[in-house]
């Protein structure tokens, strides 16, 4: 439980509240006032698990002004990982204070492939009738709770079709196989970008790797870990482990930043499992020890795209020039950079294409404040973080933006949009796939 | 005045999005970096973050109506408790008034408001080809206005000195919300001799005089060119020798660091890659200025530490000479490496000695640990006699707090015994303000009557710097 809590226990002690991460905290930086610091919330944490703050609404509130950017971690002389911290803050209070809401969309919705998909399908259905666009000149839109009403706008219309559709369960290696990998389809990429998903298979593919889709792959579980919702990560990452194991693949790859590091999180080893795992009765009756071995046996194996590329594969060349010159950059995912510390091999991969000017963006891990579900519940805060984002972005004078995570190619897209700027956000497969020989 | 009334005309005074008055917000600024503030919750009454001389001097006017104590604040990351409100009242958070309101490069100044981060203040300058030298470990989130009122100094303190030396003027709203600018009303002159000095009575005052609310600071040309020699020590005795004698060489290096052997141990642990060779102790000389005399400077003192080190490195190549420079700067947080399930606390960390009394001072500090049965890590600027120690211990637990309340008293004891001081750059805060007596004697009461000349309500940061008269 919360107060028992490895990391709750072993780390809040170690914060000397030094302020470094005053200095790297893209939500303080809007602020600029000590109850937006990072070593605020280990102190609000701590306060809690002492007994000594009420679990109240304002509570509720501090805790949910965390962009689980990881930057303060990252930042951090002691090395405490507070986005854990708060995390494990956030589902506490979510347990003592259960709601219904939250529990129908991230426990009954989020965790279950196939109401997903029905509730994915109704908005698209809304979409094409343009019930969307007819409720937001209508005003409808503006009986939303909370800042739901602007945030609904972040999202574009939803893709005719999602990529599990669009793609075949195997899809053999061009040549000599080299690998065979599962493809952790990820819910921001299946639903909203699934070209992304078509252009990694056909990458690879077209590299002599076997891609496959396993069967009854949930999602990641991150959102649920945002959200308070840590027991049901628990269970997604029991069942994904355990789906992963049986396909024996070499690999399990993903184009979504925080899909990859949810499989390489505390939640998908045994250690940090066994705890979170605790908190849900769904769990009691599983097989630990066959849990156990699924993830040992996921430990390693989770990787994102590029590296697989660049490190695995060790690719110096790629076979793929674009018809004209084209100026491009990259934006860090902070899932990619600053928690699995990938932000060498997505450039690597881009420069490896023939024709493609690369530029970098001025603080290119900055987070773009989209953060999955974030903008839902503080649409301002994010919008200013994403207005810095967009500026330096412009800035450079690309014709098109790199990035390697569904959410901050929504949230960014949504930010150029707005400005009309013509610069499209990708990901840097789909401007291999087209183009590979 | 109740609290209510009090946040009321506040909000009046500076607008609602500038008072703070949630109970939860306020929790926020309980503490800054110290250990006091680890074991005690210090709860302001409200938090104001003015942005304008008037809405600081219409607060002062405020408070000293009212008698309401009144303590201003940087980023909080001090180690004394300074910027904390012991005795409750109204918190200045002038972080976010952070504007840089001049840089007049051909008159060598810049003009700047409290909030301005170091490092920030710094990346502008470094536009004009200017710097302004005191480099304290704290750049990235520590302010001027902090940096001013706790006179902070840092790794380079050796050649450039300490914040004082750059101070031309201040505007500083007094307790009773007049404003007055020291300096000189309209001098931009670099230096001055006009009037007493009152620049250097509000540097250092750790706002227990005065509010700074601007600051004119004299920068300097940046050196083109930097190098560093690692030497490293068999004996202990033989690093503080050396220190000497690369002086004696008639060479001043921007900065000279320690590690002893219980730092360079936290070092490895942390950052393996940097890997510093084991040894009683390794001395890091940085030199700056142009390329033909920072490559003479570095020659020399390899010569020079060679009659004594086992091993000596010159590194100018930027990666090692960020690898060695950080395996520095990292220990004040690699520290608690040397016990898993432990953390350093700041306390009786910043005591400065003489020079010929380093390596004893170091021997004693290591000795006190063992009496009191707490690790100790032991690092700091050498060049100047200021020796930084971390303790180590779970702050969980009451005994060990305890312990270590007495070892840190101890060493503050030992520093005025061998001649030191209790504090060479973090300031007093509440942490040292015990030890006012015993190292100032009869000035102590000199100083309490410049405070009361100043602040006769004695509202201004109380509890900070020395005792109140009777509190002794």
């Amino acid at each position: 439980m919360f107060a028992n809590s490895t990391v709750v226990n072993e780390q809040i002690k170690k914060c000397v509240r030094c302020g470094q991460c005053r200095s790297a905290c893209p939500i303080f930086r809007e602020y600029q006032t000590e109850n937006f610091a990072p070593r605020g919330q280990v102190f609000l944490v701590q306060m809690i698990r002492d007994g000594l703050l009420e679990a109240n609404d304002k509570v509720n509130q501090k805790l949910g002004d965390c962009l689980l950017c990881e930057a303060c971690t990252k930042n951090c002389p002691s090395a405490i990982p507070v986005h854990e911290l708060v995390a494990e803050a956030r589902s506490y209070l979510a347990l003592k204070h259960p709601s219904t809401a939250r529990k129908i969309i991230f426990e009954s919705i989020w965790a279950d492939p196939k109401k997903l998909a029905t509730l994915m399908g109704s908005m698209r259905l809304a979409d094409r009738l343009k019930l969307r666009s007819f409720a937001r000149i209508t005003g409808l839109t503006k009986v939303l709770p909370g800042d739901l009403s602007r945030a609904e706008q972040i999202m574009n219309n939803i893709p005719s079709q999602p990529a599990h559709a669009l793609l075949p369960r195997v899809s053999p290696a061009r040549g000599k196989r080299k690998l065979r990998v599962a493809y952790f389809l990820g819910c921001g990429t299946d639903y909203l970008h699934p070209n992304v998903a078509v252009a990694t298979v056909k990458v690879l593919n077209h590299l002599g790797i076997e891609v496959i889709i396993p069967e009854g792959i949930r999602c990641c579980g991150m959102p649920h870990v945002a959200n308070g919702m840590l027991p049901v990560t628990a269970w997604l990452a029991m069942e994904n482990a355990l789906q992963l194991k049986e396909a024996d693949v070499d690999f399990v790859i993903s184009d979504c930043a925080s899909c990859t590091s949810a499989l390489n999180s505390p939640y998908y080893q045994v250690g940090g499992w066994q705890e979170i795992a605790e908190q849900n009765d769904l769990i009691k009756n599983a097989q630990p020890e066959r849990v156990m071995k699924a993830m040992e046996w996921l430990r390693g194996k989770a990787i994102d795209v590029h590296p697989l590329l660049t490190d695995v594969l060790s690719l110096d060349s790629l076979p793929a020039k674009l018809s004209k010159n084209t100026r491009v950059t990259y934006h860090d995912p902070c899932h990619l950079a600053k928690a699995q510390k990938i932000k060498q091999q997505p450039r690597t991969v881009l420069q490896l294409i023939d024709g493609l000017d690369f530029v970098e963006l001025p603080d290119p891990d900055a987070c773009c404040g989209g953060s999955g579900t974030f903008a839902l519940s503080h649409y301002d805060l994010s919008m200013k973080i994403l207005d810095r984002k967009v500026e330096a972005i412009i800035a450079t004078e690309s014709e098109l933006v790199a990035t390697a995570c569904p959410s901050c190619s929504t949230q960014i897209a949504y930010g150029l949009r707005n400005l009309e700027k013509p610069i499209r956000v990708v990901h840097p497969f789909e401007l291999i796939a087209p183009v590979i020989n | 005045m109740d609290r209510a009334a009090l946040v009321k005309e506040l909000k009046t005074i500076l607008g609602d999005d500038k008072v703070i008055s949630d109970p939860v917000d306020l929790l926020y600024y309980s503490y800054d970096s110290s250990f006091l503030a680890r074991q005690h919750q210090y709860i302001p009454d409200v938090v104001v973050t003015p942005r304008s001389t008037e809405q600081v001097a219409a607060v002062m006017r405020l408070a000293s109506r009212e008698n309401i104590a009144v303590t201003p604040r940087g980023a909080g990351t001090g180690e004394t408790c300074g910027s904390v409100a012991v005795s409750g009242g109204i918190i200045l958070d002038l972080s976010p008034w952070d504007t840089i309101e001049d840089i007049d490069v051909p008159n060598m100044q810049v003009l700047v408001r409290p909030g301005v981060i170091h490092a920030k203040l710094n990346e502008q300058l470094q536009k004009h080809g200017m710097f302004f030298p005191p480099d304290p470990g704290s750049t990235r989130m520590c302010t001027i206005g902090g940096m001013v009122a706790n006179n902070a100094s840092g790794l380079r303190a050796v050649k450039y000195g300490t914040t004082e030396q750059y101070i031309l003027g201040l505007e500083v709203v007094l307790p009773n919300g007049d404003v007055i600018l020291t300096g000189g009303m309209k001098s931009k002159a670099v230096k001055s001799v006009s009037g007493l000095n009152l620049t250097k009575l509000f540097v250092g005052s750790e706002g227990i005089l005065g509010v700074i609310t601007q600051i004119r600071l004299r920068i300097w040309p940046k050196p083109k060119s930097r190098g560093i020699v690692m030497a490293v020590y068999k004996d202990l005795d033989d690093a503080p020798a050396s220190v000497l004698e690369v002086y004696q060489a008639g060479i001043l290096p921007s900065g000279i660091e320690i590690l002893d052997e219980s730092a360079i141990k936290a070092v490895n642990m942390y950052r393996p890659d940097i890997n510093l060779p084991n040894a009683e102790a390794i001395l890091l000389f940085e030199v700056d200025g142009n390329v033909e005399s920072v490559q003479w400077e570095g020659s020399r003192i390899q010569e020079v530490t060679g009659k004594r080190a086992i091993q000596v490195e010159w590194a100018t190549d930027p990666k090692r000479m960020a690898d060695l420079w950080e395996g520095r700067s990292v220990v004040a947080a690699a520290a608690a490496r040397v016990r898993p399930d432990g953390s350093r606390v700041f306390a009786g960390e910043d005591i400065s000695v003489p020079l010929s009394k380093v390596a004893e001072t170091l021997r004693s500090i290591r000795s006190l640990g063992a009496k009191h049965g707490i690790k100790v890590v032991n690092y700091g600027h050498i060049g100047d006699g200021n020796v930084h120690t971390a303790p180590v211990i779970d702050p969980e637990n009451p005994k060990e707090v305890e312990a270590a309340n007495k070892l840190v008293d101890e060493i503050h004891k030992l520093a005025v015994t061998l001649g030191g001081t209790t504090t060479g750059e973090h300031g007093v805060g509440a942490v040292r303000a015990q030890y006012a007596e015993l190292e100032h004697g009869a000035a102590v009461k000199v100083m309490r009557s410049v405070k009361k000349t100043l602040d006769p309500k004695g509202l201004m940061n109380p509890g900070k710097m020395f005792p109140s008269e009777g509190e002794q």
